[in-house]
């Protein structure tokens, strides 16, 4: 008799790509990488890549922190994840990150897009939605019950910057004592409208700007413009009014998967630049040609990272972030002086504090308290709360005050794969602490939003056909 | 029933062996390897207790003994009791001060002392741990022969140290600098088995550690760069060699990658 290929590993629950029913799905381990495979009665077997690597996949389960119970949950379990969205009592994590999507139009058509935003009259007009401020702060009130005080929200779209009232909309985040609040952007306002950066940072807003690398061919096949001198000026004028950015980078295999360096280089140096975010695409609103054995994990981002840089990082500078699954999220921080980088995890054991299932002591528990802060999806580089915590960091083990004041400027870079109809897996999508907050007040796991059919469902309720309100 | 101190012992020094053993007090040096003055660590450390014997009660023998951390450790995590002996005067009462302070003065004494004439009475202890010291010793076969000495009959030597392979190691790694750091006088594994074997001893166990030694040498580069990024006062006496530093810290994970470079936990049982 003949061996499978496969290890087994585990059981969970996924979705039809096609009809999005609920279905059984395996975890399994070939040729050293782990798939996720289904079968719906309908539409057939479906098989994705889900982890590039099977060892560090298993190896990491280890970093998995104890979720934390948010003070409301909007809905009640009836059947079963993904379908009772959310938060359901039956959620393991509370949300690190609300997300607020105040608008369909966008100045852009990028090819990829998730949330099938764009230029065209069905996002502006009768098929598309645009928040009022009221109904913002109807949104923040609810995170705010759910969360108590809120660690970071991000003003997203469409295109948010293009809504005549998102200056007021950020208000209301930072009126409502939200630590970190981001605006998701292309940057073309930013380039554009000189008045824009110095009101962002007069509200202490910090800039999360789609940066997907430097070649033509990147930006064609990504967002379908050029936009390279867009960005730098977009940067440029961020750097003028004191607001910081972290670049967010879309990952596709074989389009931009040889910039990763480069953009962090450029990052680095920029002096508004703080962060970055590699985002392997999604594979979901209107991007769906693909192959999905043919996708870039987490681990491929990191391994591009380290093979293109190879004098600043490899592969272990990269610790997977423990409040949601630690396979979704990867990241790490940066000591740099304009000359060398140093990454934290190499000056200290990271391993120590946050390996929550290996049975010891931790050497200390603020530092623990401090390095959750940072390895968590409500950071961002430079920001007052991460230099506080790496200060911490820095001071629980031992590293002279001068190394604690650039530890504090510490340069952040995120890997986050996101989930699409393909790879969903409840089993980490029980864990999910980035949500989609809905004018209903509810909290929507990201990954569920966009793959299980809520996008679709609370789109069309807002819509201006079906009473909404045409801004 | 717990051991007396040791008594003082006259100081025989040899130049080097006194620099080495001063060195490793600097707190820039401490700093630079986080307070893990030997390859592996604790981990290690309890590893060679075990391939020891070391447990409840036994009477252990430290060489070059530190600032007490090992010492400190056996007595707390197994119950040993243990005399530390080290060169260094002042490393001898910041050990004996941290003892007291962890209420620890019962199980741990420590003397200032040669590892080549110990004042130890023969047959006197169960085990005797040499951690990432006897590539520093001038006299290496005289500090195992006391080793063996003191060692009671049916006891173990556990010695941790640095092993080379010198024909393949770049000969920057040989120079002052690397000297002090335990390369340059490092013998090869088999030196250290022929050490413990002309001491008398039975060499039953050898376990090669690279992977400890890998990881202090990265954390080494890695603080020598970020001591470079901000310039730390502590590392003032070190800073117009700190290029020099990061440089032979990355030819030194390199010789590791290469086999030129090793870490190795040695067994020699007394059998009579």
């Amino acid at each position: 008799m003949n061996a499978r290929e496969e290890v087994f590993l585990e059981l969970t629950r996924s979705i039809c790509p096609v009809c999005r029913e609920v279905i059984d799905a395996e975890l399994n381990a070939r040729a050293g990488k782990v798939f996720l495979r289904k079968r719906c009665d309908e539409h057939g077997e479906f098989e994705a890549l889900v982890y590039g690597d099977a060892d560090r996949y298993l190896e990491i389960q280890r970093y998995n922190k104890p979720g934390t119970l948010p003070l409301a949950f909007q809905t009640e379990v009836a059947d079963g994840c993904p379908s009772d969205c959310g938060i359901c009592p039956a959620h393991k994590q509370h949300s690190c990150l609300g997300i607020i999507e105040v608008n369909t139009a966008c100045n852009l058509d990028c090819p990829i897009c998730f949330a099938e935003s764009g230029t065209g009259p069905q996002h502006n007009g009768d098929g598309g939605f645009s928040l009022t401020l009221e109904q913002v702060e109807g949104m923040l009130d609810a995170f705010l019950a759910a969360e108590g005080e809120p660690e970071a929200v991000q003003f997203s779209g469409g295109e948010p910057s293009i809504h005549r009232e998102i200056v007021p909309m950020l208000a209301a985040a930072r009126e409502r004592g939200i630590k970190l609040v981001m605006l998701n952007t292309n940057g073309i306002r930013l380039a554009r409208d000189r008045r824009f950066a110095p009101a962002l940072a007069a509200l202490g807003v910090h800039v999360y700007l789609q940066f997907d690398g430097f070649k033509d061919s990147t930006h064609r096949a990504i967002r379908g413009r050029l936009l390279q001198r867009e960005k730098q000026r977009a940067l440029d004028a961020c750097a003028a009014a004191g607001v910081g950015v972290s670049l967010a980078a879309a990952v596709e295999l074989g389009v931009n998967d040889d910039e990763l360096g480069a953009i962090v280089r450029f990052g680095v140096e920029h002096p508004a630049v703080n962060s970055v975010f590699f985002q392997p695409v999604t594979h979901s609103g209107r991007y769906l040609d693909f192959d999905p054995l043919e996708r870039l994990t987490n681990v491929e981002v990191i391994h591009g990272i380290a093979t293109q840089l190879p004098e600043w990082f490899r592969e272990d500078d990269f610790i997977p972030v423990p409040c949601c699954s630690p396979t979704c999220r990867s990241a790490t921080y940066a000591l740099y002086d304009g000359d060398d980088l140093v990454p934290l995890p190499r000056l200290v054991d990271i391993d120590d504090y946050l390996d929550y299932v290996t049975n010891r002591a931790v050497p200390d528990l603020e530092v623990r308290s401090a390095l959750e802060g940072l390895f968590s999806a409500s950071a961002a580089g430079g920001t007052e709360r991460t230099g506080e915590r790496l200060e911490c960091v820095a001071c629980g083990v031992g590293l002279p005050e001068e190394l604690r004041d650039v530890a504090a400027k510490g340069f952040m870079i995120v890997i986050q794969d996101f989930q699409d109809p393909y790879t969903l897996d409840v089993r980490k999508l029980m864990k999910c602490c980035v949500s989609e907050i809905t004018p209903h007040g509810r909290l929507i796991p990201f990954c569920a939003y966009n793959s299980v059919g809520y996008r679709e469902q609370i789109r069309a309720e807002l819509s201006v056909n079906n009473g909404g309100e045409r801004r | 029933m717990s051991m007396q101190p040791v008594p003082f012992v006259e100081l025989l020094e040899s130049d080097f062996a006194s620099c080495c053993a001063q060195l490793y007090q600097e707190p820039a040096v401490r700093w630079l390897l986080d307070g893990r003055l030997h390859p592996g660590g604790e981990e290690l450390t309890l590893r060679a207790a075990e391939l020891a014997g070391i447990g409840e009660g036994s009477r252990v023998l430290d060489v070059a003994s530190g600032a007490g951390t090992t010492a400190a450790l056996l007595a707390r995590e197994l119950g040993a009791e243990v005399v530390g002996v080290e060169l260094n005067e002042s490393a001898v009462a910041e050990a004996r001060a941290a003892a007291a302070e962890a209420g620890l003065d019962g199980a741990v004494s420590f003397a200032q002392g040669d590892a080549g004439a110990l004042s130890l009475a023969d047959a006197s202890v169960d085990a005797v741990l040499c951690e990432c010291s006897l590539c520093l010793f001038e006299d290496k076969p005289a500090a195992v022969r006391e080793m063996a000495r003191v060692l009671r009959p049916g006891g173990s030597v556990v010695v941790a140290d640095v092993t080379v392979n010198r024909e393949i190691l770049p000969a920057p790694l040989l120079s002052g600098a690397a000297r002090v750091a335990c390369v340059a006088d490092a013998l090869p594994l088999e030196g250290y088995e022929l050490l413990l074997r002309d001491a008398g001893l039975h060499v039953g166990w050898v376990e090669q550690r690279c992977d400890a030694i890998a990881a202090m040498a990265d954390r080494v580069e890695a603080r020598l760069r970020a001591a470079r990024i901000m310039r730390a006062p502590a590392l003032e006496p070190f800073r117009s060699g700190l290029d020099d530093a990061v440089g032979l810290a990355r030819l030194a994970k390199q010789a590791i990658a290469d086999g030129a470079l090793g870490y190795a936990l040695l067994v020699g049982a007394r059998t009579r």
